[in-house]
């Protein structure tokens, strides 16, 4: 048993801003170092953490099945093929929707508790029942949001039910900042929103374009010592979690040096 | 919500309609306006299962309320209290008898001394109402309502929406720190929040002048009482 196990929430209210992105790219990043992680995807309607991940295919059992006591949980855990501190419980199929009851998520998020040093979760979008079981099973979050009213303003409202959960510490991620686009004014700036928010910011994730292609490759980008952007972003987001003193990345600053200029160019294939 | 002192020793503690707001969010108010000891619970419109009445009842027991019976208009609920050993009394008249009408005028001056304070930020979707006068330590964000009876005082920037005076007191006012708000409301009057940013470190207040709403800067002088 492990009494330290941190267990932490991503969730965002608004779906698409990136979540399951977080997810995984977070459970690898802790995994890296050396911390044993387990994510588990509580959005039994529209899964697709085992996706990003590339686990799609090793999925035998799932959360389902150790719930209803037909395999044993190791049985269902998927280890990271590259990355083994790493596991994945999957979601069951989407009918778990109609009868999974927030003491079923407790019983679940107890059972990894006692294996690993993170449990990490990816909320469903929404503040409907699958929100509240996985509220339900938590202990800390991590609001993801971009800067978009829409999106703050239902980051805002889901802070607003964790207060109310009593869910502490809630941290904050802003998703697809772009530097530019702010320096113009035609984006909200990073003040903005933690202006509205009112939370402590565990870091921003610039635009990137190689996550998509990282998703759809189902390979993290964290899996590798990348050199994107976003791969770093994401690094530093896990090391602050782990209690690292990392600054943040100016965005007006982000992207100008020559050092980004260069590391840009070494990624530019030429034909 | 409304808190009706009985001409008896006991008082009573009444749950605002559940189509408004969740109990749990204006119970802190309504037990901050009442004295410790007997008091009678009217659950008025809620469905409470034993489980949820349990949590009320100790949460008003915790507050130094004595529960001397429950009642309310839904038998479900008189049911499980009466399974908790509670005394119970089911109110048979319908919802419309009950509930007040928004169209009575409760004269600022009937309710003037009754204040709900609330310490903390009113985030998207929160709805935080009184029967008297308000007054917040937080921020009202956007997507986010704050409504009295009486005046609406915020110690922090207004972004939702405010509505004073909403038993259709016009003489009401919102205070705000920073007012930026979307939209204001000071009884039947709407108006839309200004379009520009306000000036720094000034409070300001709205309040209906000749039939508009119009914002000023606050007026610092203590009123005498």
């Amino acid at each position: 048993m492990a009494p330290n196990t941190r267990i932490i929430l991503i969730c965002s209210g608004k779906g698409g801003v990136g979540k399951t992105t977080l997810t995984a790219n977070l459970g690898i990043a802790l995994a890296r170092q050396g911390v044993r992680t387990v994510v588990l995807d509580a959005d039994f309607g529209l899964r697709n953490l085992d996706l990003l991940l590339g686990l799609e295919n090793r999925i035998v059992y799932t959360a389902q099945e150790v719930l209803e006591e037909s395999c044993r949980l190791d049985q269902a855990l998927v280890k990271h093929k590259q990355e083994p501190n790493l596991s994945l419980l999957p979601a069951g199929n989407p009918r778990m929707l109609e009868w999974l009851k927030p003491d079923d998520m407790q019983r679940i998020v107890g059972m990894l508790a006692k294996q690993f040093d993170y449990v990490l979760i990816d909320c469903p979008a929404g503040v409907e029942d699958g929100f509240k079981n996985a509220v339900s099973a938590t202990k800390e979050a991590i609001i993801i949001t971009t800067p978009e009213v829409s999106a703050v303003r239902d980051a805002d409202r889901v802070i607003g039910l964790l207060n109310t959960n009593g869910i502490k510490p809630v941290q904050l991620v802003l998703n697809r900042v772009r530097p530019k686009m702010i320096e113009s004014q035609e984006m909200l700036s990073v003040d903005d929103v933690t202006d509205i928010l009112a939370l402590p910011l565990l870091g921003l994730v610039l635009e990137d374009e190689q996550v998509i292609i990282s998703t759809n490759r189902g390979e993290p980008l964290t899996l590798k010592d990348n050199i994107s952007p976003a791969a770093r972003c994401y690094a530093n987001i896990a090391k602050r979690l782990q209690g690292e003193n990392i600054p943040l990345i100016d965005p007006a600053k982000a992207g100008r040096g020559l050092r980004d200029k260069f590391m840009r160019l070494m990624q530019t294939k030429i034909f | 919500m409304s808190f009706s002192p009985n001409s008896s020793k006991s008082q009573k503690i009444t749950l605002p309609t559940s189509r408004e707001t969740e109990w749990g969010k204006s119970l802190s108010g309504l037990i901050n306006a009442l004295e410790p000891g007997p008091t009678e619970l009217d659950c008025f419109d809620w469905r409470l299962g034993c489980r949820e009445l349990k949590k009320l009842i100790s949460i008003l027991e915790n507050s130094g309320l004595k529960l001397t019976r429950v009642s309310g208009n839904i038998p479900e609920t008189m049911v499980s209290a009466a399974a908790l050993g509670h005394p119970t009394n089911l109110l048979l008249t319908t919802n419309e008898k009950n509930k007040p009408t928004p169209s009575q005028t409760i004269s600022k001056e009937e309710n003037s001394q009754k204040l709900l304070f609330h310490n903390g930020t009113l985030r998207s979707g929160d709805h935080l109402s009184a029967a008297g006068d308000v007054l917040l330590f937080g921020d009202v964000n956007p997507g986010a309502k704050i409504s009295a009876g009486g005046d609406v005082m915020i110690w922090g920037r207004l972004r939702g929406i405010a509505h004073a005076g909403q038993n259709g007191d016009l003489k009401a006012k919102i205070v705000a720190l920073e007012l930026r708000p979307l939209q204001l409301r000071i009884g039947n009057v709407v108006a839309r929040g200004p379009e520009g940013q306000p000036e720094q470190g000034l409070a300001e207040e709205a309040k209906i002048l000749s039939g508009r709403i119009v914002i000023e800067p606050a007026n610092t002088k203590i009123p005498k009482a």
